[in-house]
């Protein structure tokens, strides 16, 4: 079957060099302007420092990095260990996910899988919001 | 040596010019009076003291002593010697390094052109530009050239020209910035609690362009977490994971999961107050989780306390096991991107 099938026509594919290879440089350039652009800013307001770290003094808000946050604010509501755990649990889910849908992608799969993870995303998003503001 | 002197006589005749240099050098500065060292002070060579010199200059010649006619007298403001740039008395550097690659490269092109006409007179081949010169060279020697262009010839197919197809490679090039980065920032951090906090305020106020490098540090590591799930949403979204590319798939869950520990590790080096505490919190976390909670929480924090022992952990963690480990599963990545082909659209 698959003998039988045409080869691809010519013009769906184009050079990885130099055509693809100088698309990918622009993106590079954009990303080092960017870059630049951060170290001017920088250079007119730094990061900063907060006070010393003092074990002896905590401080009324503790917070973690924002991609922790929505992890930490689900601990606040649901037992300690259980939450702890989530985070290990959607790595190892994530990383066995496909070995087990294995079936052949549809339209409809595709569009199943968009929603699920734009809900899981609005809810990360607004947990993340949540911790950031609480 | 006749022969010599007949195949590379342009050589010759610049040996000739530079030899009248100096002669008319030496003997315009022969005459002139010696400014005397202050000795026993100091190994290195004094900086002359050229108004005494211009004074001893003048005295000779009202005295009728016999002064070399050549020699002009000092102007004291002129930029006296280029030991007071090492001694330390001049602190502009920008003025003899800007001198150096002006007459440097001056002389650079000047005796490359020397070298090349001699080659006229030598050989009859054609001239061949430097670098294809370079190129023939080391593929004569190492034979790269075939399969660097089997590489390089590989047809990329057109879809994959979209911008949701660049999160990937914009992930690894933050990761290049990162590193360029963190080993400038690395050149001056101390990662002790005494120095911590001070070495990273020498960067942002001491060292030139650090707040800037710092900026892009802390910027792009943010920026690396976004781009590292907006990729992984489109591979998940477009089913690039699905059979048989599980394995990439697999690279790229530790690949982001590294980069959050990259995160973590490298919030506590700052070793302020928000850096500790989020420090305390985040391994509170990893202990708590049942069955190997403790052993993470003992294996991150050294201990049960946060002390300079986790600081050098996470330190040495941040700098060079977690780099690893991403360097060797991002090239695992690329290869298995490159041997399978970019998944196809619907």
């Amino acid at each position: 079957m698959a003998e039988t099938t045409q080869p691809a026509p010519e013009k769906d594919t184009i050079p990885f060099y130099p055509d693809h290879v100088s698309t990918e440089a622009r993106v590079v350039l954009y990303m080092l302007i960017g870059a630049v652009v951060l170290g001017v800013i920088g250079l007119l307001l730094p990061v900063g420092l907060g006070t010393p770290a003092d074990p002896m003094d905590t401080p009324a808000h503790v917070k973690p990095e924002w991609y922790f946050l929505a992890l930490y604010q689900v601990l606040k509501y649901v037992p300690k260990t259980f939450g702890a755990s989530l985070f290990p649990l959607a790595i190892i889910l994530l990383a066995v996910w496909p070995f087990f849908d294995r079936k052949p992608d549809t339209q409809r799969s595709q569009k199943m899988r968009a929603i699920a993870s734009a809900v899981v995303m609005i809810v990360l998003i607004a947990l993340t919001v949540w911790g950031e503001v609480s | 040596m006749t022969s010599f002197l007949r195949r590379r006589f342009p050589l010759v005749l610049a040996a000739l010019f530079i030899a009248i240099v100096v002669f008319l050098f030496v003997i315009t500065a022969q005459g002139q009076a010696t400014p005397s060292h202050a000795e026993g002070v100091s190994d290195y060579p004094q900086a002359p003291d050229w108004d005494k010199a211009a004074a001893l200059n003048q005295a000779a010649s009202i005295h009728g002593e016999a002064v070399n006619p050549f020699a002009l007298p000092v102007p004291p403001t002129q930029d006296p010697c280029l030991h007071c740039h090492i001694l330390g008395e001049n602190t502009n550097l920008w003025m003899p390094l800007s001198r150096w690659l002006l007459f440097g490269s001056a002389a650079l092109v000047f005796g490359f052109g020397i070298y090349r006409s001699t080659s006229v007179f030598n050989t009859r081949k054609k001239w061949k530009p430097l670098v294809a010169r370079t190129v023939e060279w080391v593929d004569e020697r190492y034979e790269i050239s075939e399969p660097l262009s089997k590489i390089l010839n590989k047809p990329v197919p057109r879809f994959a020209t979209r911008w949701w197809y660049c999160l990937g490679g914009i992930t690894a090039f933050l990761f290049v910035i990162q590193g360029i980065t963190g080993i400038m920032l690395a050149f001056y951090y101390k990662p002790t609690p005494e120095a911590a906090y001070a070495s990273i305020q020498f960067i942002e106020t001491e060292v030139r362009f650090g707040s800037a490098v710092r900026m892009i540090h802390h910027w792009a590591a943010n920026f690396m977490v976004i781009m590292c799930i907006a990729h992984m949403l489109r591979v998940f979204i477009m089913g690039a994971f699905k059979p048989p590319r599980e394995l990439n798939w697999v690279s790229g869950v530790i690949l982001l999961s590294v980069t959050l520990a990259f995160g973590f590790t490298g919030y506590l080096l700052p070793w302020d107050q928000r850096a500790f505490w989020a420090t305390t919190v985040g391994s509170e976390i990893a202990g708590s989780i049942p069955v190997i909670g403790n052993l993470a929480l003992v294996f991150l924090r050294v201990g049960w306390d946060i002390t300079a022992l986790t600081l050098s952990r996470f330190y040495s963690l941040h700098i060079i096991v977690l780099p690893l480990i991403t360097v060797a599963f991002m090239g695992a990545h690329f290869l298995m991107v490159r041997r399978q082909g970019i998944k196809e659209p619907l």
